[in-house]
């Protein structure tokens, strides 16, 4: 079990399923998942790669545009990008997708890689107070020490939060205030939030091409759905915590479900028809990953666990991984119908779960931090991997790759998870148990009791039995014999065959007899009585009679078979013969 | 042979039939460079990739060319295998533009040669380095590197740049085959090891 013969098997394991197209460490791509995005931009079948990087430090910031392994084009961003979507937004043809870049308050909507619009976030309420007092600075009526007591105390009690101007004047040094109130002081104040997460929602359509209506959640623990041509607001919900994660699943128009991981660690699920959270999750951890595999729920936590839950927000099952999760992507190989869960973790490796199981590891020269599956170029199962220090990291998946549904963790076998079918509890039952549950000393007692008397009348019949010798095998040591008896012919004559056997080793028995007892107006035996010859061990000794029924009513009775010893009248052993109807006679 | 493969011609006389698979992945340009080896009258303008197979056919000077152009699409790939027996000889053909998936054309080739109804038998195969014109192609040199070809030791192979759009390096890449097929196939049986 060394861990390094573990890691070479892994290695042939992922090797038999990925090609490595393309790797280049110093890509200088600093992005993550939710800011890579795969589309057909110029509609002639090659899928490009869109890149938000956030370059370095607040600087840098990028829109990359990657064909095959080159970049073809960039642009400049203004702000940390926060999300990248494709997404068609009209029914104009050639049907290309355009661009959403969220960055900021702002979403760029870029078409043929050109800027073409941009939209911003609704500003908020501003603070009143907050507001009177900048008025007053306007007016030259408190000075910037006043003004920032003043502020410090609004932003100490007040319900709605100060504004990013007021934050940002509230952090700087004495000398550095006046300069600032002059610069900023003519503008209106604004209080505006930024965009947290982006995703997309078809509007009516399932199809592949179906026009995309932008989701975005913000700071300020809102979900907007825009119109994918006006970009007017279509639905607006409040949440208790601010978003971090988005899926979303359905069609606006129809039925959809949003599902949304926030900072404070729970995770809510929304419908259509519903203005609040229909479920909710509560985690004891951080959300760091959020997939849905057809219709259930992926998380990975900051735990290091990776956990499913059902739609409705039932917990299914827990995994456990080896490391901290740096990201989580969905895997979709359409030509076959699978659907599994990729995750990136800090040990510089890929998992890949199905439900539980683990399908592949893919080990990896740098921790990955961005993950993305799809068409590529023109391959459909390309995976897109971004590396913490920049790097880009191609791989295809083999057209022949196989996953075999079998769990590669170890831990317990599948089958000691498999439900079974156990049928629902009826009333009848549950009131059982529950009498039984209350009455189970009384009812041990009486069972007990019961018991012994059973026992007590067995063992009476027995006594009686072995005293009378009423049983067909003699129980005296000094005579071990057994008899038997069988009935022949269909009446009204029957022949009787005794087969008698001495069972002891080497002690002859003597001095025996046979006699019958029966009703003697039923029937007739002749002989009825017998001596019997001198038994030898283990030979044995069929007797015969002939018995002749004198009754035509057709009812039968028993004939009890003694054997005696000559001179003492309880018999040795006793013998019943259930005789059968007289047929022939009853035919007659 | 010219003599005789001429005076054959002059004389109207059978040329020997061939079968050739044309492989390799979808939009390398394997269509285009069969329907550019066509007689001019024959040739089509819109070319639409593959469904399946077509089977198409054209002439050189001593040989008539049965071609299997197969489709190079990932769900269409598992057909290919089913025409192995036939061919005598292989089209291979590559986008040398297309890097990212060099790997999968050098997987889907390492398979085609493993496979039971090719690996021992010496058929002839013709790589086109295609879509030399394209200004981020790869060279027809850089391309066998990438493909490992030096690793063919029991087949003849060559592999030439072309460009399926003008016809260029068409020409040297049949002629080679031709010679293939006539020199080690003399009798026009299919030679086993
Ligand atoms: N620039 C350039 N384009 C080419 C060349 N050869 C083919 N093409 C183009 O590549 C595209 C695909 O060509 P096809 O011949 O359909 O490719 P294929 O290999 O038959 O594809 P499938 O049938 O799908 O397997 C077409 O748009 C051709 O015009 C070439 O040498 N240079
Ligand atoms: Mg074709």
């Amino acid at each position: 079990m060394s861990s390094s013969s573990d890691s070479s098997s892994r290695e042939g394991e992922s090797r038999s399923k990925w090609l490595d197209a393309h790797y280049d460490p110093v890509a200088g791509l600093n992005t993550l998942s939710s800011c890579i995005a795969l589309a057909d931009l110029h509609g002639d079948g090659d899928f490009k790669m869109v890149v938000g990087d956030m370059g370095h430090g607040p600087y840098n910031m990028k829109l990359k545009v990657y064909k095959g392994t080159a970049r073809m084009s960039e642009n400049a961003l203004l702000d940390l990008p926060t999300g990248v979507a494709a997404f068609l937004m009209d029914q104009n043809e050639p049907r290309t997708p355009a661009i959403a870049v969220a960055s900021g308050p702002f979403i760029y909507v870029y078409k043929n890689l050109r800027p073409y619009f941009k939209f911003t976030l609704p500003a908020m309420e501003v603070n009143a107070l907050e507001k009177e007092v900048w008025d007053q600075a306007k007016e030259d009526k408190i000075d910037p020490v006043t003004l920032k007591e003043m502020l410090e105390s609004i932003r100490d009690k007040a319900e709605i939060p100060l504004s990013v101007r007021s934050l940002r004047f509230l952090m700087l040094e004495l000398q550095e205030m006046e300069a600032f109130v002059n610069t900023y002081k003519q503008q209106p104040l604004k209080r505006q939030t930024v965009i947290t997460c982006m995703g997309t929602l078809k509007k009516n359509m399932a199809d592949e091409d179906a026009v995309c209506c932008l989701v975005i959640g913000t700071e300020s623990g809102e979900l907007f759905i825009l119109d994918p041509e006006a970009f007017t607001i279509l639905t607006r919900v409040s949440l208790s915590s601010v978003p971090t994660l988005l899926d979303v699943t359905g069609q606006y128009d129809i039925e959809y479900r949003i599902t949304v991981a926030c900072r404070n660690g729970n995770v809510y699920i929304l419908r259509r028809d519903s203005k609040r959270p229909k479920y909710c999750i509560e985690l004891s951890a951080q959300v760091v990953g959020l997939v849905r595999v057809q219709k259930n729920i992926m998380i990975g936590t900051s735990h290091e666990t990776l956990h499913g839950y059902s739609q409705k927000g039932k917990r299914l099952w827990t995994v456990t991984l080896p490391a901290s999760i740096m990201t989580m992507s969905l895997l979709e190989q359409k030509s076959r119908g699978i659907q599994a869960v990729l995750v990136g973790l800090k040990n510089m490796e890929v998992h890949l779960y199905r439900d539980k199981n683990l399908l592949s590891v893919i080990n990896t020269p740098d921790i990955v931090t961005g993950l993305c599956f799809g068409r590529y170029g023109r391959e459909d199962d390309t995976l897109i991997m971004t590396t913490q220090g920049g790097g880009l990291l191609i791989k295809i998946l083999k057209r022949t790759a196989q996953f075999e549904d079998k769990d590669t963790a170890p831990g317990p076998p599948t089958g000691q998870s498999i439900k079974l079918n156990v049928p629902k509890k009826t009333k009848l039952y549950v009131d059982q148990t529950l009498r039984e549950r209350e009455n189970a000393v009384a009812m041990h007692r009486v069972f007990q009791m019961d018991l012994y008397r059973l026992r007590l009348s067995a063992a009476r019949a027995y006594v009686k039995a072995l005293d009378a010798s009423l049983a067909p095998v003699s129980s005296t040591m000094q005579e071990p014999l057994t008899l038997n008896a069988a009935v022949q012919g269909i009446g009204p004559q029957f022949k009787l065959i005794l087969n008698l056997q001495n069972t002891s080793v080497n002690r002859p028995s003597m001095q025996l007899l046979i006699s019958f007892l029966y009703d003697e107006k039923l029937y007739k035996i002749k002989p009825a009585f017998f001596k019997v010859p001198l038994l030898v061990p283990g030979l044995n000794y069929p007797i015969e009679t002939f018995v002749e029924c004198c009754s035509d009513k057709g009812i039968s009775d028993i004939i009890k078979v003694f054997v005696l010893r000559e001179g003492k009248s309880t018999p040795l052993l006793t013998a019943h013969i259930n005789m059968p109807v007289s047929e022939g006679l009853a035919a007659a | 042979m010219g003599l005789f493969d001429k005076l054959a011609g002059w004389l109207g006389l059978k040329k020997k039939e061939v079968h050739v698979l044309c492989l390799g992945l979808d939009n390398s340009g394997k269509t285009t460079i069969i329907n550019k080896l066509k007689p001019a009258n024959a040739q089509t303008q819109d070319i639409v990739p593959t469904i399946g197979f077509s089977i198409e056919k054209f002439k050189t000077s001593s040989l008539s060319f049965t071609v299997f152009d197969m489709s190079g699409q990932g769900r269409y790939r598992n057909l290919w295998e089913h025409y192995y027996k036939e061919g005598q000889a292989i089209i291979f053909v590559i986008d040398s533009s297309d890097k990212l998936r060099m790997v999968v054309a050098k997987e889907e080739l390492e398979t085609l040669l493993n496979h039971a109804d090719i690996k021992h038998r010496r058929m002839p195969v013709l790589f086109f380095a295609n879509k030399m014109d394209l200004r981020d192609s790869l060279s027809s040199v850089k391309v066998s590197q990438l493909l490992s070809l030096e690793h063919i030791k029991d087949k003849p192979w060559h592999i030439c740049a072309s460009d399926g759009l003008t016809g260029e390096g068409l020409q040297e890449g049949v002629d080679w085959l031709q010679d293939q097929i006539t020199q080690s196939n003399p009798n026009n049986e299919d030679l086993r090891r």
